[in-house]
């Protein structure tokens, strides 16, 4: 198998996290990762970050900036 | 793209359900949608436009439209996604329309630093580290310190669950920009939350480290030495 450098790792990390790589570059990919401790940081968090990303649901809505979307919204639909 | 964010179909369905009580005149049924979808909203609009207030009227206008249009709305799609275009589409416009609208030249300096920069692995559970609100608002700060094209394609794709094909269509730019601007995004996100969920550095490869940097630093030291 053919190794991978850090940059090419580092080009596909995206799409292989998003599953849009063929299979033999996956186990390229992986190969990579067990051998090369930088890259391995680097894939473990930025998927530990995708993960916090989804889990955290960042910026609610205001109290405030919800309520006067409601009464914006009941003023234009009892227009309608 | 990360599953988790992706609807539960039961969601999808109590979407279908209340559009048909809405198009049968119900109204109330429509807040109820409005109160489903707001957070989605809100979160879309600020990460075009970056700020609360234009947001907010963003906000106000998708759902107004959303309302108005909602007949046209085809059940080939999901309506979260329908009414996540409408959105972007509301921002977008507003961002060009806006006098001081940012920059979003993808080469400008502040942005050209090479990521990664940090190697030092995570914390094995580094949600743990932290209550619920404050790693929100670092999550938060996080995703405030990226420029607009990174903010938004972030947004999209890792928290509203968009495909890459999919966001790069309602923010009107090719697949390949799209895929380049949500890998940067990435790396600068990690590289933003890394001061705050990197393991405690363990002393004995501190002293590994340091050695291999002070032999990095004789090479240079010799060097110089060696030229004058
Ligand atoms: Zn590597």
């Amino acid at each position: 198998m053919r190794m991978l450098s850090c940059e090419e790792v580092l080009a596909n990390l995206s799409d292989y996290f998003d599953g849009e790589c063929s299979s033999e570059f996956r186990a390229q990919l992986e190969d990579h990762i067990s051998k090369c401790r930088r890259c391995r940081v680097v894939f473990d968090s930025t998927g530990t970050m995708l993960k916090i990303l989804v889990d955290v649901e960042p910026f609610e809505v205001p109290l405030a900036v919800s309520a006067r979307l409601y009464s914006r919204l009941q003023e234009v639909l009892s227009e309608e | 793209m990360t599953e988790a964010s992706q609807e539960k179909p039961d969601a999808a369905e109590e979407d279908l359900r209340l559009i048909e009580r809405v198009l049968g005149g119900d109204r109330q049924a429509f807040e109820a949608l409005v109160r489903s979808h707001e957070r989605r909203v809100f979160r879309v609009t600020l990460a075009v436009l970056g700020q609360v207030e234009d947001a907010e009227d963003a906000m106000q206008e998708t759902f107004i439209k959303a309302y108005r249009h909602l007949k046209q709305f085809r059940r080939e799609s999901r309506f979260t996604t329908w009414l996540t275009r409408i959105a972007v589409n509301e921002a977008l416009q507003r961002r060009q329309s806006r006098k001081d609208h940012l920059p979003l030249d993808e080469s400008s300096p502040a942005q050209h630093r090479d990521f990664p920069q940090r190697f030092e692995p995570w914390a094995a559970d580094p949600e743990n580290l932290y209550t619920k609100q404050e790693l929100r608002e670092l999550v938060e700060k996080a995703i405030r310190s990226l420029s607009a094209i990174y903010r938004e394609t972030l947004i999209l794709c890792d928290i509203e669950g968009m495909s890459a094909k999919e966001a790069a269509e309602v923010l009107g730019v090719n697949i390949a920009a799209l895929k380049s601007r949500l890998l940067r995004a990435r790396l600068m996100m990690r590289d933003a939350l890394s001061a705050s969920f990197e393991q405690p550095r363990p002393f004995g490869r501190r002293v590994v480290d340091t050695a291999a940097e002070v032999k990095n630093m004789m090479g240079m030291v010799l060097m110089r030495v060696a030229r004058r």
